[in-house]
């Protein structure tokens, strides 16, 4: 049996960034800039969401020339469904950076 | 002229290794390059996603933050075994206080360092459990490991005779050679046994087999493990080869001061490039580095152990040099034997565990370059 692991306060803010336009697909370090978490937390996040399913991902198409193609992220219809009910019952008082950085997430 | 060498040695391998770094870009993308090669297999993919990210990343602090971001989750990524992470750590750090407290009963001199080493040894054994589905041993990964723990566990053992039987030689007041010799043989250790394990076990073979679609990803992958356990043998080969010849030597020949000269002895510098060379012809450029290193690795302790123990068989201690007999009246030890063995301990320490393996691996570029280099840049051999 597994126990259900209440997400952080940063996986909450990843999961609401990522519901806002469920269809779009996202680039990591945008969500970085976007939400104000280092790349350290952020890749994880990303990772966990992935493995369980909640996350697609797939590589650019098109890339700018003379770099390489990004990985780009978006929920997945379970992913949705899950973000949905994690935003709902996040607590209010989220992480001071994290509102700071994005204060949307507030009238979520 | 064996300085000289030295020093043309380390100069030219830090330019191949600057050239190495122009041609991949500035340092953050080096380190998130290193980091993303150090994830384990099936999270490879979000390794080269943080490079590609990293491409958009401008302004300099903003690269560095960034790539410290990609180098913990390298080193931590997450793989859902929180409590055995902790667990582990606990484990070390209480084993580390324990073997602490026993070598200050027993050996002070030698209590900083056991601490030093018992913390980073905790320290790579909690990054170990962190990582998902621990990779399988081989066979010569297996003898690897063994070599090396015996090779370190030696030169532990022959510092530990010299300070129980010469207290006043193994005292160092300023801690500087406690800590590089626990910070040598666990950066030994680390090496030794990251390079001794494969990368997947036989089910995670065949799960990413079926994961990987393109048949000449596969290829790839399939050769370099083979080149991996080719540079395992040639490195374990070398270095015992190395050892054993040095060791006879060391036991045979009457007892000299152990000096640089002593430790650009050709043998070494012959089993490091003979690994890299062997290695890089049958397999990769990055199979002969690694073999190179591994024997640098692998030999040095070795090669240090032997030395203190000729050192100690010998029963009478004599000042031959003019410096010495000059020196000692004043240094404050209370006897020759305290006084040689001191000189030689630092010595050892400081040439053999820290500047002669990095001119062995210097050694070792060269071989794998020699044979392979123009194909491949050094930085893509460290990979």
């Amino acid at each position: 049996m597994t126990r259900a692991r209440r997400p952080s306060p940063q996986t909450v803010a990843v999961l609401g960034a990522l519901t806002e336009d469920p269809g779009r697909w996202r680039y990591g370090y945008d969500l970085c800039a976007e939400l104000g978490i280092q790349a350290g937390s952020m890749y994880p996040i990303l990772m966990r969401l992935a493995d369980r399913g909640l996350l697609e991902t797939c590589w650019e198409a098109e890339q700018a020339p003379g770099k390489p193609p990004r990985h780009l992220y978006r929920l997945t219809g379970t992913g949705r469904a899950y973000a949905a009910s994690a935003v709902a019952t996040a607590p209010s008082a989220s992480p001071a950076r994290t509102a700071a950085a994005r204060p949307q997430l507030e009238g979520a | 002229m064996p300085v000289l060498v030295m020093l043309g040695v380390l100069t030219a391998a830090g330019l191949l290794l600057v050239r190495g770094g122009q041609a991949d870009g500035d340092l953050p993308a080096r380190i998130v390059a290193a980091a993303t090669a150090w994830l384990p297999a099936r999270q490879r993919d979000w390794g080269h996603a943080m490079a590609a990210e990293l491409a958009q990343v401008h302004g300099r602090a903003g690269r560095w933050r960034f790539a410290a971001g990609a180098l913990r989750v390298a080193l931590f990524p997450p793989s859902g075994r929180g409590r055995r992470v902790l667990a582990v750590a606990l484990a070390g750090l209480l084993t580390s206080a324990a073997v602490t407290a026993a070598t200050a009963a027993e050996i002070p001199d030698l209590a900083v360092s056991a601490a030093v080493l018992g913390l980073l040894l905790g320290g790579y054994a909690t990054v170990r459990a962190s990582r998902p589905h621990p990779p399988c041993r081989t066979v010569p990964g297996v003898m690897v490991a063994a070599v090396a723990l015996a090779a370190v566990a030696a030169a532990i053992v022959s510092v530990a005779r010299i300070a129980v039987a010469h207290p006043a030689a193994a005292a160092d007041n300023t801690h500087v050679f406690a800590v590089l010799f626990a910070v040598a043989l666990a950066g030994y250790l680390a090496v030794a046994l990251s390079s001794s394990r494969g990368h997947a076990g036989a089910a995670q073979r065949q799960a990413e087999r079926q994961a990987q679609r393109l048949a000449q990803r596969l290829a790839q992958r399939l050769a370099q493990r083979l080149a991996q356990r080719l540079a395992l043998w040639w490195a374990l080969a070398a270095a015992l080869a190395s050892g054993a010849i040095w060791t006879i030597i060391d036991l045979t020949t009457p007892l000299e001061p152990v000096g640089i000269t002593g430790y650009l002895w050709p043998v070494g510098a012959a089993a490091v490039l003979a690994a890299s060379v062997g290695a890089a012809a049958t397999g990769s450029a990055g199979a002969g580095a690694r073999a190179g290193l591994l024997t640098a690795v692998l030999s040095a302790p070795m090669h240090f152990a032997a030395d203190l123990t000729a050192l100690m068989q010998a029963g009478h201690y004599a000042l031959t040099s003019p410096y010495d007999v000059a020196a000692f009246p004043h240094s404050g030890y209370p006897d020759v034997a305290s006084y040689l063995l001191s000189d030689a301990m630092a010595g050892d320490v400081l040439v053999g565990l820290v500047v002669y393996p990095v001119v062995l691996f210097a050694v070792a570029l060269f071989g794998a370059s020699f044979v392979r280099g123009r194909s491949s840049s050094v930085t893509s051999m460290l990979r």
